[in-house]
């Protein structure tokens, strides 16, 4: 037989072709989160980094994250919270505009789920492989689409774990501390020590107290000059970045350190009651799972309300009371809004709610709601996003930029990514 | 002929000094007395009596350029105001809680006072240009004039405790009324002496997440009510209680055009105090890092780049740093923009293209300084003077002794790779409603 004779030889090529087909498509095709799902977290990518810009209004913002490199040249990355992303702050559900900038963020992150409209530039799939000089690798990830975006102390409380001193220098209330972060309960394991620096702005929280380093000093608890072993006291820190000298590639400072599990609790309440306010003004995210439509615009909605809420909001969402539901767009901005969110919203009854059994994904709350009404409006759709207000929440009208108008203007619903600037 | 000719090109060629105001420095606005229209000058710190001032709620901040939105207070519906942009002036001044800041130490929502100019250069103004007139324009839609001014170049912006302890007043609470740890106070503000017509009582929202600053301790309605000073239910007189408070703003109910929030009571001076210094350590640590701002008054040219540069340092910044430039001692100075930010050239930061030398004199001025400048001016020698450090322009000095640290990324101006936008950012971040 010969393998170059014509029909063998197409034989041959069309044979590798499909053993190269199969090969590409076995082969990894990148995580994109599904419109109207709640993406897996294990498909998520972690980085941390200092959160730098925020436009809150269209939940987005920069994060210089944290690479293998000089950390200051590393430029703000572009990110945007999924419409289920959560952001935790003080251990408690927050806001982007509850974050002060120079917080240092824990993210777990994806690629676009509609790259064509993403409100932050789209970059390619292997990004965060590439080296950037000086920064080195893992500062540009294209996952830049956020499900779970938490502080210091909201990472630890979640996870179980501590910050445990190891020693510190001080002189003039500044200086370096070196510690651990490990699980709250004894555990063989030793995490690496990372030291970060501290000073006079630095606050100090015991209880229902708010210190600075000085009180620390004049209470004789640190000393004034010298170092000290601080034995793997155990407290919780807030991390935030100033700049360090050339030497030192990355190093980040402590904004807080909570010395108890009191003063922890007293400021997630504090936090805890600023976000419901938020929300009751705001109304419920959720996202439609099923509509079922009858006559002259009567329609039975079945949504999914997003997770990361304080459980009190949840529990306003009873069987057979009065509701609002009203569309929203990616970024949450309500449609319409000129007169109120209330003004275009479908009203009607909650004529079910339910849990979800099994395991709840990042970004469910596990809550099912059936909401009919008597005049369904567009954006009610299944995959879409929607607000939803229980009868009881009060009504109020919301600022001028978080609410779409009429929707004539699509920047106004799909912002796009020229406000990041390049550098 | 020979010397003729040699004389005429060293008057030319080799000036012996160069002042603000000279021709040849970047052209010069409308000032004052061109019309009714007042423009601060590159150079001169413009006088606050010529500012414009209103409020209104931080809605955005872009704290690399130092400019931000604030929804401005006017006569109609607050919440359907549109952000309005607004760029700090290069000697402009932010304050919070008590002490100096910058724009991103201010939590969105926080109410702030303004001292507003027209934009000094329109040509390269960070933010929109308005109709000059345009604070005594209707906005429509029941928002009512001065939501918008034009006035939109701010040498002040503070938050409401630091506007009190400046002007030495206070806020006397009248009445609570509370419900479910929610509910509403009324308070009227008033000199602290008492030799001022008290302002007309204001009535304000507060609710669970406010938080209650006593001493050291830091406290919420809760506490208030386990100890017995705030009732669980009702309405209590509070007796014109002096305190300090923040303001914010959240959405209200029930049609009502403006009303305001309490995020933050101080209840005694102890804790105003306390935080007023950690704000204060925040700003040093942030001024040593990114440099003092001024501007340059003169510039004495040597020969083969020597120069004698005189500049006045920026107010506001805490004492302790001026007192850290002394005459004899070396110092660095680096070009900057309007936005302060840093020049940065090769890989080694903002020192590595800095004019280095000794301060030659050190000069406090014995009057009132006018508000943005520091009184300080300063006599610097370099031997090698650089573009940017030229007579009305910004520029960034500190002493040689201070850290040399490296700002991030978005606060410089990287050499050549810098175009004019960078430089001079547009206002086309800002989003149209």
């Amino acid at each position: 037989m010969n393998l170059f004779q014509p029909g063998h030889l197409i034989a041959t090529i069309c044979f590798n072709a499909s053993l190269l087909g199969g090969i590409t498509g076995v082969a990894d095709e990148p995580f994109r989160p599904e419109i109207g799902e709640f993406p897996p977290l294990e498909e998520s990518l972690s980085w941390r980094g200092e959160l730098v810009f925020v436009d809150h209004a269209n939940r987005r913002g920069s994060i210089r994250i944290q690479g293998e490199g000089t950390y200051f040249r590393n430029s703000p990355h572009p990110f945007a919270m999924l419409p289920c992303g959560i952001v935790r702050y003080h251990g408690a559900p927050a806001e982007l505009r509850d974050i002060p900038l120079g917080t240092v963020l824990h993210a777990r992150a994806y690629l676009p789920p509609d790259p064509q409209t993403s409100a932050v530039p789209v970059l390619p799939v292997d990004s965060r492989r590439k080296n950037s000089g000086y920064s080195g690798a893992g500062i540009y990830p294209a996952e830049n689409h956020v499900l779970l975006l938490e502080d210091e102390p909201s990472s630890c409380v979640r996870e179980g774990h501590v910050w445990k001193l190891q020693h510190l220098e001080i002189r003039d209330n500044a200086g370096s501390i070196v510690a651990r972060r490990e699980a709250k309960a004894d555990s063989a394991e030793r995490a690496d020590a990372e030291t970060m620096t501290f000073d006079a702005a630095t606050r100090v929280w015991r209880g229902r107290e708010c210190l600075g380093i000085a009180d620390l000093v004049s209470d004789g608890i640190w000393p004034a000059a010298g170092k000290v072993v601080l034995n793997d006291q155990a407290v919780l820190l807030g991390v935030t970045w100033k700049p360090t000298a050339s030497d030192v590639f990355t190093r980040f400072h402590v904004s807080d350190i909570w010395l108890d599990e009191t003063a922890m609790q007293r400021a997630a309440e504090r936090q805890s009651q600023s976000h419901r306010a938020f929300i009751r003004s705001r109304w419920m995210p959720a996202v439609i799972d099923a509509v079922e439509y009858g006559k002259f615009g009567r329609a039975t909605v079945t949504a999914t309300l997003f997770g990361g809420m304080d459980q009190s909001l949840y529990d306003d969402f009873r069987k057979d009371i009065s509701a609002m539901m009203n569309g929203v767009e990616n970024t949450l901005k309500h449609t319409g809004g000129s007169y109120g969110p209330a003004h275009m919203a479908s009203r009607g009854t909650l004529v079910n709610v339910t849990k979800l059994p099994g395991e709840i994904p990042l970004g469910s709350s596990g809550i099912q709601i059936r909401f009919e009404t008597d005049l369904i409006v567009e954006g009610i759709r299944p995959g879409r996003v929607v607000r939803v207000c229980p009868g009881n929440w009060p009504q109020v009208n919301l600022p001028r930029e978080e609410y779409i108008g009429d929707g004539s203007d699509p920047k106004a619903r799909f912002p796009g990514p020229a406000i990041f600037p390049k550098y | 002929m020979a010397c003729w000719l040699i004389a005429v090109l060293t008057a030319v060629l080799v000036p012996t000094g160069v002042r603000a105001g000279d021709s040849g420095t970047e052209s010069a606005q409308p000032s004052a007395g061109a019309g009714d229209v007042f423009r601060p000058q590159a150079g001169e710190f413009p006088p606050l009596d010529k500012a414009h001032a209103y409020r209104g709620e931080l809605v955005f901040v872009d704290h690399a350029n130092r400019r931000g939105s604030i929804r401005v207070e006017g006569t109609g519906v607050f919440r359907a105001n549109d952000p309005h942009p607004f760029a700090m002036l290069p000697c402009g001044i932010v304050r919070y809680h008590g002490a100096t800041a910058a724009l991103r130490d201010i939590p969105l929502g926080t109410v702030m006072h303004v001292r507003g100019f027209l934009p000094p250069d329109p040509a390269i103004s960070a933010v929109p240009v308005l109709p000059v007139d345009n604070k005594l324009r209707d906005a429509n839609h029941n928002r009512g004039a001065g939501v918008f001014p034009a006035e939109n170049h701010v040498l002040l912006l503070e938050d409401e405790i630091s506007r009190c302890l400046r002007e030495q007043k206070i806020w006397r609470l009248l009445e609570l009324q509370i419900s479910n740890r929610q509910g509403m106070i009324a308070a009227r503000c008033e000199s602290l002496q008492g030799n001022q017509a008290a302002s007309a009582a204001e009535t304000m929202t507060f609710d669970a997440a406010t938080r209650i600053w006593r001493g050291r301790e830091y406290l919420a309605v809760d506490d208030l009510i386990a100890e017995g000073s705030w009732p669980a239910e009702g309405k209590q007189n509070l007796a014109g209680q002096g305190v300090y408070l923040g303001i914010t703003w959240k959405p209200t109910p029930g049609g009502i055009f403006t009303r305001f929030h309490i995020s933050d009571i101080w209840l005694d001076e102890d804790a105003v105090g306390r935080t007023a210094r950690i704000q204060k350590e925040t700003h040093k640590a942030f001024i040593r890092s990114r440099w003092i701002p001024a501007w340059v008054d003169s510039v004495e040219y040597g020969q083969f780049g020597k120069a004698i540069v005189t500049a006045t340092l920026f107010g506001g910044i805490d004492e302790s740093l001026y007192a850290d430039l002394k005459e004899g001692e070396r110092a660095m100075m680096a070009p900057s923009e309007n936005t302060l930010k840093h020049w940065a050239g090769g890989s080694a930061g903002t020192s590595q293209i800095a004019s280095k030398g000794p301060i030659l004199k050190v000069l406090k001025s014995g009057r009132e300084p006018p508000l943005g400048s520091s009184g300080i001016q300063i006599t610097f020698e370099t031997d090698l003077v650089t573009e940017g450090i030229r007579p009305t322009r910004v520029v960034r000095i500190r002493p040689a002794a201070w850290p040399d640290l490296h700002v991030p990324r978005e606060e410089y101006l990287q050499d050549s790779r810098a175009g004019h936008e960078d430089r001079f950012p547009t206002p086309a971040i800002f989003p149209t409603y």
